[in-house]
Order: C-alpha cells, then sequence, then structure tokens
C-alpha cells in the first residue's frame, strides 16, 4: 500500500514534470467573424501533426480583435510576446516602428515569392523581397455582389454586373424601391458610411484608386511621403456616391451596413469582402446561394477601357522579436504554410490556396467559385506600410464621411482631410 | 510624583504610538495598491510626457515642451477638447436638474413608488458597455425603436448616431440616461436629512410649495448639489466607453473626445509621450474645474 501511494505521489508530480519539458507555442488569432480566414485557426487539431514530429504543444488563442493590437503591444512591453502572431496588416507600420517584428530570412522570402501567386506577391512583399511573415490563406478581396433575383426583377442580366459607373448609377436607379410614401425600403446600392472611419475608407478605396488617387505616393515607405488624395480623381470618387444620394436618390444613408443590408435583401448591389458574405449567406439568407442568388465581380471601373482596382485584405503569420521559442515557432509558421498544407487546409476550410502549384489541383482548378476570386484578386492591391496610415485612413474616413452627409464639399472635406493626414504622416516619422 | 507624571506620560505615548502604527497597518494595504496602480502610473504619466516614448525599444529621448506645443496646434485634440466640453457642460447640469426634480417627486408617498425607483436606478447598475450596444440598436435608423415611435407619430425621423450632427447629442441622451439614477437617489438621501419642521415653519409662514422648494429645499440642498457637479463633471471629462461602443468618435471626429483621442495616440499610433501629455492636460484641466466649482459652490451653503 505504501509503495502504491508512493508511487501515485511520483507520477502525480513526475508527470506535470514531463510535460513541462515539452515547449508551448503559443498563437494568437482574432476572435469572431471578423475574417473568415482564421478559420484554420479555430480548429484545436491544425497543428497536431506539428506537434508530433517536433515534440511541441500549439496553443490557439482568440483574441478579441478590437483590442487584440493593444494587447499585443501590451504583452511585447512586458516582455511576454506570443510566439506566433496572426495579424492585420494594417497593425503593422506600428510594430515595425517598434522593431516588434522579426523579418523572414530572405533565401525562405525568394522561395516563397516565386512559388506563389501574384495576388499573394502583392500581400507579402514589402519592398525588395522582403517579407515580414506569411500572408493568410484564402484570398480575400473586396468585390461587388449583386442580387440576381432583384437583377431580374429590374430587368436587368443577372449575370452581368455593372462594369463602369455609368453603369453603376444605372443599375442603381433601376434596382432602387421605394414604398406608397416614397421612401427607400431597398437601395440599388448600399453605402458604409459610419462606425469606424478605416472600415469606411476600405470600402471606397475601389473607387479612389480606380480614378487614379491613392492614399499616399510611395505606398512601400516606411516613414514621410504625401497623401494623394485630394485631385480630381479622389474628388471624383466622392461625387460618385453623392450623385447616387442626391441627384439619382437610388441609394441612402439609413443602411449602414451594406453586407447585412445585403444579406437581409434590401440592398441590391454592396462592395465589400466577397469571402464574409460567402460565409455568412448560408445562415443569412438562405435563398440566396451562390451563382443563381447571388453574383460577385470586381467593383466597375470609372469608364470603359479602364483598369478596375480593389483591395486585398491581408493577415499575416508573424513571430514577434522576443518570442520565447523563436526557432520552433518561425517551424510551425512554415510548417503550417508548406505547399502540402497549403493544398490541404485550404481544401478542408473552404479557402483558396497560395501555391501556384495547388491551382492546377482539384477542386480549385474547376471551382466556379475559387476561379472567380482567382480573376479579381490580380486587380487587388494592398494597404500602403506608412507609420503614418492610421492617420490617413482617419482624415480619409472622416472626409468622405463630412462629404456624404453633407457637412462639407467634396473639395473642403478632401482639403481638411490631406492637411491632416500630412500631418500625421510627419508626426508619424519623428 | 513629576516622575509618576513623566511615566505615565511616556506610558500614553507609546499607547499612542501603538495605536497609530496599527491604524497604518490596516490601511497599509490600500496605500500600497493605491500608489502602485493610481499614484505611480501618474507620475510616470507626468514624466513620459516630456519625452518622445519608444516603449518596445525601451528607449526615452527627451523633448522638453514639444509634445505640449505640438498639441496646442493640434486640431484634432482640440476638436476633441471643444466636444468632450459640450458634453460635459450639458450632461452635468441637465442631469443633476432632473435628478433633481425626480428625487423631489419622490419624496412624495404614492403606489409603487420602490418600483419607479428601482427602475430609475437600474442604469446605473447596467454595464455601460452593454447598455450602450442595446442603444447602438435604439438608435439605428431603420430598425431602431425611436425611429420607429416617431413613424408611430408621424414625426420626422432621425438619423441619430449616423449625422455628425446629431451624434454627440445622441450620446448625451444616452449618459443622461445612464447617470441620472445615482443623482437621484443622492439627492434623495440628501432631501430625507432635511427636518421635516423647516416645511412646516414655512407653510405656517404661508409658503406655498414653490416657495418652500426655492427658500428652504434648493439652499439646503447646496452641499449635495455641489458634490454632484463635482463629482459627475469629473467623470464627465473623462468619458470614453459609450462613445467608443457607440460612435467610435465618429462621424468624422463628430464625437471624438480627450480620453478617446489619447487611447487612439498611444495604442493605435504608438504615440506615447505624445499621449501622455494629452492625459495631463486633461488632468489639469479636471483639477482647475473642479477647484472653482468647489469654491463657487460654497457660497450657495445655507444653514437654517
Amino acid at each position: 500500500m505504501g509503495v502504491l501511494l508512493v508511487a501515485a505521489l511520483f507520477l502525480a508530480i513526475g508527470l506535470p514534470g514531463v510535460s513541462a519539458q515539452v515547449p508551448t507555442l503559443t498563437l494568437w488569432y482574432p476572435a469572431g467573424e471578423i475574417t473568415q480566414t482564421t478559420l484554420p485557426l479555430r480548429d484545436p487539431t491544425l497543428f497536431a501533426p506539428f506537434e508530433a514530429t517536433a515534440r511541441v504543444k500549439v496553443e490557439m488563442v482568440a483574441l478579441d480583435y478590437d483590442t487584440m493590437q493593444q494587447k499585443i503591444f501590451a504583452a511585447a512591453a512586458a516582455r511576454n510576446v506570443p510566439d506566433i502572431l496572426f495579424i492585420d496588416t494594417s497593425w503593422m507600420p506600428g510594430f515595425l516602428k517598434e522593431e516588434l517584428l522579426e523579418q523572414v530570412d530572405p533565401a525562405k522570402a525568394k522561395r516563397w515569392l516565386a512559388a506563389v501567386t501574384p495576388e499573394i506577391v502583392e500581400l507579402s512583399d514589402y519592398g525588395k523581397g522582403t517579407m515580414w511573415g506569411y500572408p493568410q490563406m484564402g484570398i480575400d478581396v473586396y468585390g461587388l455582389t449583386w442580387n440576381k433575383q432583384h437583377f431580374r426583377e429590374a430587368g436587368l442580366d443577372p449575370a452581368r454586373p455593372p462594369q463602369t459607373w455609368d453603369e453603376l448609377r444605372d443599375y442603381c436607379r433601376k434596382l432602387v424601391k421605394r414604398d406608397a410614401t416614397g421612401k427607400i425600403v431597398r437601395v440599388g446600392y448600399a453605402i458604409r458610411h459610419v462606425g469606424h472611419p478605416h472600415g469606411v475608407v476600405h470600402k471606397h478605396l475601389w473607387a479612389i484608386w480606380g480614378a487614379g488617387a491613392d492614399l499616399i505616393d510611395n505606398p512601400n515607405a516606411l516613414r514621410g511621403g504625401r497623401v494623394k488624395f485630394n485631385n480630381e480623381g479622389g474628388r471624383a470618387a466622392l461625387q460618385l456616391v453623392l450623385d447616387m444620394l442626391n441627384v439619382d436618390k437610388c441609394t441612402s444613408l439609413d443602411f449602414p451596413d451594406p453586407r447585412a443590408a445585403f444579406l437581409r435583401g434590401i440592398a441590391s448591389m454592396q462592395i465589400s469582402e466577397t469571402v464574409s458574405i460567402r460565409a455568412r449567406q448560408p445562415k443569412e439568407a438562405p435563398d440566396m446561394p451562390w451563382t443563381t442568388g447571388w453574383g460577385m465581380a470586381l467593383p466597375p471601373a470609372r469608364k470603359a477601357g479602364d483598369k478596375p482596382a480593389t483591395l486585398l485584405g491581408a493577415w499575416l503569420f508573424a513571430v514577434p522579436r522576443g518570442a520565447k521559442n523563436r526557432d520552433l515557432a518561425w517551424r510551425a509558421v512554415e510548417w503550417v504554410n508548406s505547399e502540402i498544407n497549403d493544398y490541404t487546409l485550404a481544401r478542408k476550410f473552404g479557402l483558396t490556396p497560395r501555391y501556384k502549384t495547388n491551382w492546377q489541383k482539384e477542386p480549385f482548378k474547376s471551382d466556379a467559385y475559387a476561379q472567380a476570386l482567382l480573376k479579381m484578386a490580380p486587380y487587388g492591391r494592398r494597404l500602403p506600410i506608412n507609420l503614418g496610415l492610421n492617420g490617413i485612413m482617419d482624415a480619409l474616413g472622416g472626409a468622405i464621411q463630412k462629404a456624404w452627409h453633407g457637412e462639407a464639399t467634396v473639395q473642403q472635406a478632401l482639403a481638411e482631410a490631406e492637411r491632416l493626414a500630412n500631418k500625421a504622416i510627419a508626426d508619424a516619422a519623428k | 510624583m513629576a516622575s509618576m507624571r513623566h511615566s505615565a506620560r511616556a506610558v500614553l505615548g507609546r499607547a499612542h504610538r501603538r495605536h497609530y502604527l496599527q491604524a497604518y497597518l490596516f490601511i497599509s494595504p490600500v496605500i500600497v495598491l493605491f500608489t502602485l496602480f493610481r499614484i505611480w502610473p501618474s507620475l510616470q504619466t507626468l514624466y513620459f510626457s516630456f519625452f518622445k516614448v519608444e516603449l518596445l525599444k525601451g528607449r526615452l529621448t527627451y523633448v522638453g515642451l514639444q509634445n505640449f506645443i505640438d498639441l496646442a496646434q493640434d486640431e484634432i485634440f482640440r476638436r476633441a477638447i471643444a466636444n468632450t466640453l459640450i458634453y460635459a457642460l450639458t450632461i452635468v447640469p441637465v442631469s443633476a436638474f432632473l435628478a433633481m426634480i425626480l428625487a423631489v417627486l419622490f419624496s412624495e408617498h404614492f403606489r409603487l413608488r420602490e418600483l419607479f425607483k428601482a427602475v430609475y436606478f437600474a442604469p446605473m447598475v447596467t454595464s455601460t458597455v452593454a447598455a450602450a450596444v442595446v442603444w447602438w440598436w435604439l438608435y439605428n435608423p431603420q430598425f431602431g425603436l425611436f425611429n420607429s415611435v416617431l413613424r408611430l407619430l408621424h414625426l420626422p425621423e432621425q438619423p441619430w448616431l449616423l449625422s455628425s450632427r446629431m451624434a454627440l447629442p445622441s450620446v448625451i441622451i444616452f449618459s443622461i440616461w445612464k447617470t441620472l439614477g445615482y443623482n437621484m437617489v443622492i439627492y434623495i438621501a440628501a432631501l430625507q436629512a432635511i427636518p421635516t419642521m423647516f416645511y412646516e415653519a414655512a407653510t405656517i409662514d404661508g409658503a406655498g410649495p414653490f416657495q418652500r422648494f426655492v427658500r428652504i429645499t434648493l439652499p439646503l440642498l447646496a452641499p449635495t448639489t455641489t458634490f454632484i457637479l463635482i463629482y459627475n463633471t469629473i467623470f464627465a471629462f473623462q468619458v470614453f466607453d459609450q462613445v467608443l461602443v457607440l460612435t467610435g468618435g465618429g462621424p468624422a471626429f463628430s464625437t471624438n473626445v480627450v480620453v478617446l483621442e489619447l487611447y487612439t495616440q498611444a495604442f493605435q499610433r504608438y504615440r506615447f509621450g505624445y499621449a501622455s501629455a494629452e492625459a495631463m492636460v486633461l488632468f489639469l484641466f479636471i483639477l482647475g474645474v473642479t477647484v472653482v466649482q468647489y469654491f463657487y459652490s460654497r457660497r450657495y451653503e445655507v444653514a437654517y
């Protein structure tokens, strides 16, 4: 009996000691539906094969998106940073300023950039082959989505979305619906004009870029530079929606959440992340399935013959400086982003692959949705990396809101935004 | 005899010292925690406000008053101060006035009085964030309760939080609803402390209800009003939760307030020194307003 007791005591003390020798890698990612690209990270068995071969435990921790950036910073300041981060690339300027992230090994970066598709190169390369992490699985592109039934009712071809700004306005006029009192009950095109100013800018960048304007003159410069949106293109981009509001009267400020409005059937068209519509539609709009119920395409170009532009949403697997298990962390990141896992995980979670070779394999080769995304992705651009990015987005988002709310003319709003944004760039560079 | 008196004094002195030592020992945990989590961070903030702070690199670069000079030229910060002032100057007197009226009403006995008191106090015990999320939906122009009621009454619907002009008033309405109950309870307690003989004497002298309110209730509530005004002002200047949830500071910076602005500067722009300077300016502002309020309010205190 005494021997049994001693043995039990030994096991109780010894076992935790044994398991404590297996290092634990901590990975932080944003919780909830902020992005569908976190789907693989919600699977607790994601790293199981890697854990078995590397004799390591990978602990995946979901954090609230709105406070995640702050928590990462606080953890780094406390010298207790997680080993792997899955981060929004709009946070990168601040992280780079504080030298929080480790650069990907240049040789590995070169191999990666040669093996992946062009839009993934766009998301990975921060200038001269510099990589600060590996971008997410799954193309996250901003596209136009439209309700095909509404198109049919309005006498429009459900397979043909608007190709130009003029067509967008024309379709919008035909699709809008009013009640007996003349109040709009369904907008032809839903606009995002409230909430975080960054979100407002994200959903209108297609027009700003499409008109030849830009957020900043050098998107890859960390410091310095000047904004490029207070010009004819920027003014035209803002004026487009103003005309739809006040001249065409086919949209309204009363439909502040374009995606929700689209899925509820009270908006016929909207532009935002297509993966979000794809993920939410089965639950929120089961009567509007992909291909027969709703369609997806690039946002319209300014005029016929112009090249459309859109935003590529980007997330990054990164290893922070000060990670306790740095080498293991890089091995884990490289493992999950390997060619074989890229194919396996994309297939398992309904995402799209990143390696060129994986696009030649089924189901991606013949899947209509994946191929539609692949066609759109080359027109996508990522956000600039400037330290003043937050200030630029705050200022431009504020300008868009002021102009569309009728509190300033487009010229006044953009002039003020230019002044504030250039100051933010200068302040951030100090 | 003298030596006996001297010994007695020494014994008493030791007893006093022991007494004080025990007292300080008992309150030392609170003092330690207060120092660690209030005084030390405040002093550190003051220190940081004179530096460019790069926390992760562990680097502090002395910039003198440059952060404060930049603040003076920062139009977004000036706008945040203006918004905060408008917010505080509206919510403090309105909330205090409404609370006083409610407290006077509740001093009368009527059926379900306690239930109504609980209803008015309930917002105070609700989480500000949770309540703000609910109010965000109440303010929704399409599906929200407020516009539904306006539609029923054939009144024009309002954009509420979606309009730069209406967003701040909408936040103010929420905040008044949130703080009303607390102020009301304070006033109820103060009203109960007013001796009834004053009212009886005034009634005998022919004073009507309004005169009794103006000549007796109001002056005797002056200390309570002073407390409520100061307390609410301090918290009004530090408003953050409801603004973050309801509007995020928008649209177009129309509800951006000082604490939200310093949060943005610190945790999104990583300008900790600059944010510290903003915090210092806010602190001095609140201190100044509180001191002025305190001395100005005291002249209205009476004793009968």
